[in-house]
């Protein structure tokens, strides 16, 4: 079974538990490091950004404890599989890959955008981080435009694509509608619904396309250093094939270009280990958990898991009748 | 002349004569049965190349057969010396030798060849040849990893599918190259690099099992077979030499000195380096030419099978990791120089620089400069197709081999 197939089934297995979960009465608290949001009725566990702009925005201590608390747990789950959330856990993730599996199927090339274009769009993500951060303090304290506050409450919630898509994947239809309670409600969830479309539709063309600008990928990403997963390349021994940069989902660039550190856990990265299954230089790049090697790129594997190792194409690839001699 | 001296060679693999065949026919008896065969009865189109930038999967899918057309004859390269500027490349002289005349079927039959423009000698060509016959450039960026390079090679690459489909296509059927197609043409030359792959693993040996001119020369090969065949016999060649491995059954001891060869092209039939290393009791161990090792070593990958993507896989295997000097900056080439030192556990290198050529002249320096600190001893030698030299090269490569020799010797006894 190759690294993909199993990435597959994890990835299949956790939207099913983290969407349904609930119904069977599990329970995963609610500092989950990925998006198992919160307006999933049968959800087993919470996306911490819904619990984070929650106990923000109370305003009292009793809140920031608890939230000091869940911090400490979510954090501890991101030391041990870093981002690995986002490649293999995710719901948002999985609802993005199957769009992706589907474009695939269809042989729809996808498109990139320009490396200048993404590096001005790198900052989406810190600005959606900010949302969800200051925005509740200004709730908790409000000293001007008190109503347009309280209506503003998990403000990034309202806007992320999350809240619109997975409900109405799972066929709950309620949150999925513009809320017509204020005008800053008003404005919050259309820009919702205009983020949901833009992701869904932009999912169909391009590879993870939201994950970029996801202020949760961002959060687990501060964790990549002390984080127990890490991505790792032998920079002498990478030919630049240029391979793991265009099988990138993330289109990490500085993982082709890097020369000198062993480290190659860049800030985008969701430990999706996709580079690693089609690197074709052995144990060039390698996926090491407590500095342990879990899994490692190698000549003859690349080569295997496209069939080519032994035997010969059809017959009618054969273009020549006669014998050479 | 020089299959001959390999023909002489009783302790040749058997599976090694299917190259010398290819290379006798090719200029000996001038004979291009295959190729022709193709041409008359199934309609298929001959498309010369003229580097390893040139993506010959392209070519395979649109039905047609590429050759690699770089020049490695001293006499084309008299003829080419009317032609060209006296200090241009022999490759080029060769090159433009071979079609102006058409002594040799091989450049004859060609519907349209395509001309890379890397090196400044290379860009001229594509030039002089369009007197004699159909050319398509493709400009190759010089700078690899800028986005705008990319995007620019790509586009590149679409130009030139295009031009295939028109040569190829007919009316109303099978203009375009289609996407099956292209998969099938990408698996096959994967294949090829296989097997390529294979054969470089095994001349890693201590003890190595085929001399380095042998297997250069099934390489070089390639550009003048059909990829599914070339493959079919390098296969059961490795399997033969993994026999002889197994079989303890040695060309020479793991004392012998082991020798990279590195720098311009070594083109059949000009093998009087290889030949001379060897003969001066040396082994080749591998060597990082782009007629050698480098022409068939990185496959494609590509994750999904849409036009677009097999051709972005195809792009970044035709620029990324090619180490050709033409390209700037080329930090790459001393890291790959430094792992083959390592991995084959070279004792020397031979820096080959053909007269006239500057790019790979000028990085002497830099891979003398990276090799000092491994203590591994640099020679260049520059020449060109020209026999006449060889005695004195000889005297200079037998006295490089003689220092490595009496370093192994003391390195033993301490
Ligand atoms: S709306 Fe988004 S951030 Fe909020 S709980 Fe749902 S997934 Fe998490
Ligand atoms: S970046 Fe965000 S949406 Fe993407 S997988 Fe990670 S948590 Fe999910
Ligand atoms: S760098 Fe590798 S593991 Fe990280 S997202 Fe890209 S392909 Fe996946
Ligand atoms: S796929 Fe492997 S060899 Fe190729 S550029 Fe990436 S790390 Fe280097
Ligand atoms: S030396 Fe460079 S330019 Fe010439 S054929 Fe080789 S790769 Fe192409």
């Amino acid at each position: 079974m190759t690294v993909s197939q199993i990435r597959w089934i994890t990835l299949t297995v956790s939207f099913f538990v983290l969407s349904f979960g609930g119904l069977a009465a599990l329970s995963l608290g609610n500092f989950l490091p990925t998006f198992s949001c919160f307006y999933v009725e049968s959800r087993s566990g919470t996306c911490f950004l819904w619990v984070l702009q929650h106990l923000l925005d109370h305003g009292y201590w009793e809140a920031y404890k608890s939230l000091g608390k869940y911090l400490l747990y979510f954090s501890l789950l991101v030391i041990v599989i870093g981002r690995a959330w986002c490649g293999w856990i995710c719901p948002l993730g999985f609802f993005q890959d199957v769009l992706d599996l589907i474009r695939r199927k269809l042989h729809l090339g996808y498109i990139s955008f320009p490396e200048e274009l993404r590096a001005q769009l790198s900052c989406v993500k810190w600005i959606f981080l900010f949302i969800a951060l200051l925005i509740p303090l200004w709730v908790s304290f409000p000293f001007f435009g008190k109503s347009i506050a309280m209506d503003l409450r998990q403000p990034f919630c309202q806007l992320c694509p999350g809240k619109y898509i997975l409900p109405f994947i799972l066929g709950d239809t309620v949150d999925v509608a513009v809320n017509f309670k204020s005008t800053t409600t008003i404005i919050m969830s259309v820009l919702g619904l205009i983020f949901s479309g833009v992701v869904i539709f932009g999912a169909l063309l391009k590879r993870r396309f939201w994950c970029p600008y996801c202020p949760m990928g961002l959060f687990l990403s501060f964790y990549k250093k002390i984080s127990f997963i890490k991505l790792k390349k032998d920079c002498q021994k990478c030919t630049m094939c240029g391979i793991c940069y265009n099988v990138c989902p993330m289109e990490i660039k500085d993982l082709l270009t890097e020369r000198k550190n062993e480290d190659v856990t860049f800030t985008d990265c969701t430990l999706c280990l996709r580079c690693v299954e089609y690197c074709p230089e052995d144990e060039t790049l390698r996926a090491t958990f407590f500095g342990r090697t879990i899994y490692k790129s190698s000549s003859k594997g690349f080569f295997s898991r496209q069939h080519i190792t032994s035997g010969f194409p059809e017959e009618k690839h054969q273009v020549v009748s006669e014998p050479y001699q | 002349m020089m299959l001959a001296e390999l023909d002489n060679n009783s302790n040749l693999p058997a599976g090694i004569y299917y190259f010398i065949n290819i290379m006798r026919d090719a200029f000996v008896k001038n004979q291009v049965r295959r190729y022709r065969q193709l041409q008359g009865r199934d309609n298929r189109k001959i498309i010369g190349t003229y580097c390893i930038t040139v993506p010959e999967e392209l070519i395979y899918a649109a039905g047609a057969i590429p050759v690699r057309l770089c020049g490695g004859s001293y006499e084309a390269s008299c003829i080419g010396d009317e032609l060209v500027p006296r200090d241009t490349c022999p490759v080029v002289k060769a090159s433009v030798g071979f079609t102006s005349l058409n002594p040799i079927s091989l450049y004859q039959m060609c519907d349209a060849v395509i001309v890379s423009t890397t090196c400044d000698a290379k860009r001229k060509l594509g030039e002089e040849l369009s007197n004699y016959t159909e050319v398509w450039m493709l400009e190759v960026p010089h700078i690899k990893d800028t986005d705008g390079s990319r995007r620019q090679w790509i586009q590149q690459l679409y130009t030139l599918k295009k031009n295939i489909e028109k040569l190829t296509g007919r009316k109303f059927i099978g203009r375009r190259i289609r996407r099956k197609a292209l998969e099938d043409s990408i698996g096959i030359i994967n294949r090829a690099r296989y097997q390529a792959r294979r054969l470089y693993e095994i001349r890693k040996s201590p003890a190595p099992v085929i001399l380095g001119r042998e297997a250069m020369l099934a390489i070089n090969a390639y550009s003048y077979d059909i990829a599914f065949e070339w493959t079919r016999a390098m296969s059961e060649l490795n399997d033969e030499l993994e026999a002889l491995y197994h079989k303890g059954q040695f060309v020479c001891s793991e004392y012998t000195p082991r020798i990279l060869i590195a720098g311009s092209p070594m083109i059949f039939p000009n093998w009087k380096i290889p030949s001379l290393i060897e003969e001066m009791g040396a082994v080749i161990v591998t060597d990082e030419t782009c007629m050698g090792n480098r022409y068939l070593y990185d496959p494609i990958g590509t994750t999904e099978k849409s036009v677009k993507d097999m051709m972005v896989g195809i792009a970044a295997r035709y620029l990324m990791p090619c180490v050709c000097p033409s390209f700037t900056p080329n930090e790459d080439r001393l890291y790959r120089l430094l792992q083959m030192a390592e991995e084959f556990n070279i004792d020397g290198i031979i820096y080959h620089v053909l007269k006239g050529c500057v790019v790979y002249d000028f990085e002497l320096i830099r891979v003398e400069k990276i090799m000092k600190e491994k203590n591994i001893p640099v020679l260049r030698i520059e020449t060109d197709y020209n026999p006449e030299d060889i005695e004195q090269l000889r005297t200079r490569i037998e006295a490089f081999i003689e220092i490595i020799n009496s370093k192994k010797r003391k390195m033993k006894e301490a």
